[in-house]
């Protein structure tokens, strides 16, 4: 018979016995720890590139929400910048108006005491002028004038002053 | 080749063809490289048991043979080497893994990616530690067989007149080219996927899952003999498959270098010199694709495992 077909229940036997007690062998100390630690390394792997997934949608969104709160910021210091201008506009203008209104209060107050002056200044020169004439007439008279006569005269020359002052 | 050479000269009168078989094929039955008196013993009482007697074909001899010694050989420097590899490797978790654990690393995933969770489907791990343990039996044993480490030895034996040494270089070193081991290892797969079905779906109803539902009842006599068959067919292809592949590549690896030594038999001493470039080129290249398809047989015999086991489990309805 062909030896390479020769029937060998013995060898059959060994590679049996020896398959099996290898396959439980590895199984216990090489197949089963691999196999734990590779699936294992592929959780970590799955694990990790989800986590990093969402570290940059984190990061998106953070960058998103940063942008926000600087348009936000950029906003609000604009509207801050045009209110302060208009305050301070405003400050001005209310120091200029109070500061007319002082100033013309002023002026008038100080017309006023003007006027009163004048008009106290013309009185006592009035009166002085009537004092005057009281004397210069009793002196050119040489003898004193009824009062009739004095008012008289003394109504006549202030006609005549209230003349010539109207003309000056 | 030193001990090809040595070999035509002691079998002088062999036919080429002679010489490449016995090169390939195991050692005669009574051929021990030890004499153990226990396996004998054993032997004698283990086929008497089972009524076979001592010249019948069947006769369980357990004597340690030259295929046995390399099974045993291999098994030991396959199980110390990857239980070395992977223990290192997982005992430090984050290290990068070394070249050697790499490879082992890459068939692992490959298998366990495209195979195992293809064919087998989620709850693979049940049956990985076989599938795995097959393909890595088998590679060993295909790759070992590549490397003339036997007939090294053997040389050395003649050389030294050392009998345990000379007796080594007889026969073939590579099992997986003997089909009484292919056909244990096929043994095994045929009772791992009629366990796994039996495992699933309970034992009636595991051969009734054999022949396809919701087909015309006529055609049951047809189907049935045919899945039946099937079954058995499968392993003895299994073993068939294996045994014929690395045989083949090795009875012309030998038969190209006896090319050398007819030459020179028939054509005197120059034409042996002449042809052997020739014969060496051819026998390089052989030996490539024997590597290629010591690599593809394993991974082949693993994945029809893988394939029988998942037809079991994963059943149309």
């Amino acid at each position: 018979m062909n030896p390479l077909l020769t029937v060998d229940l013995g060898l059959y036997v060994w590679t049996l016995v020896i398959f099996m007690t290898v396959l439980f062998v590895l199984k216990k100390y090489a197949w089963n720890p691999l196999l734990d630690f590779i699936e294992e390394r592929e959780k970590d792997i799955a694990n990790s590139l989800s986590m990093a997934e969402s570290a940059k949608s984190d990061l998106e969104k953070i960058k998103d929400e940063s942008q926000k709160i600087l348009d936000q910021a950029k906003k609000e210091g604009k509207v801050i910048v045009n209110d302060s201008k208009q305050k301070a506009e405003d400050a001005a203008n209310n120091i200029l108006e109070k500061a007319k209104v002082k100033s013309d209060e002023f002026i008038v107050d100080a017309k006023s005491k003007i006027e009163i002056e004048k008009q106290r200044a013309i009185k006592e020169i009035k009166e002085e002028v009537v004092d005057l004439s009281i004397d210069l007439a009793s002196k050119i008279l040489q003898r004193n004038v009824n009062d009739d006569d004095n008012d008289k005269f003394i109504k006549s020359s202030l006609e005549a002053m209230n003349i010539d002052e109207a003309k000056s | 080749m030193f001990v090809d050479k040595k070999i035509t000269e002691t079998h002088h009168a062999q036919s080429p063809a002679d010489t490449a078989i016995g090169h390939v094929a195991n050692t005669d039955h009574g051929h021990h490289i030890f004499d153990v008196e226990f396996l004998s013993y054993l032997s004698t009482k283990i086929s008497s048991f089972f009524g076979i007697s001592e010249n019948s074909m069947f006769f369980i001899n357990l004597g340690i043979t030259k295929h046995v010694f390399v099974l045993l050989f291999i098994s030991t420097l396959m199980v110390l080497s990857i239980i070395g590899l992977i223990r290192n490797y997982i005992s430090h978790k984050n290290n990068i893994p070394n070249k050697l654990m790499s490879v082992v690393e890459m068939f692992v995933v490959y298998l366990k990616d495209d195979v195992l969770e293809n064919f087998i489907g989620k709850n693979y791990r049940e049956w990985a530690s076989l599938i795995y343990t097959i393909f890595f039996f088998v590679l060993f044993a295909n790759i070992s067989g590549l490397i003339p480490f036997f007939d090294l030895l053997g040389l050395f034996g003649k050389l030294g007149n050392n009998e345990l040494l000379s007796n080594l270089s007889h026969g073939g070193a590579t099992i997986t080219a003997n089909a009484n081991v292919t056909f244990a290892i096929a043994t095994i797969t045929f009772v791992a996927f009629i366990g796994a079905g039996i495992k699933k779906y309970g034992f009636i109803q595991h051969w009734k899952n054999l022949a396809p539902s919701g087909l015309a009842w006529p055609l049951y006599f047809v189907v049935v003999p045919i899945e039946f068959m099937g079954l058995f067919i499968r392993p003895l292809a299994l073993t068939l498959r294996l045994a014929g592949n690395m045989m083949g590549g090795h009875i012309a690896l030998v038969i190209f270098i006896t090319f050398i030594f007819s030459m020179a038999d028939s054509f005197g001493a120059w034409a042996g010199f002449g042809i052997a470039p020739f014969s060496i080129a051819l026998a390089v290249g052989l030996t490539m694709l024997e590597l290629l398809v010591a690599v593809i047989q394993a991974y082949v015999f693993a994945l029809l495992t893988a394939v029988f086991i998942g037809m079991a489990i994963n059943v149309d309805h």
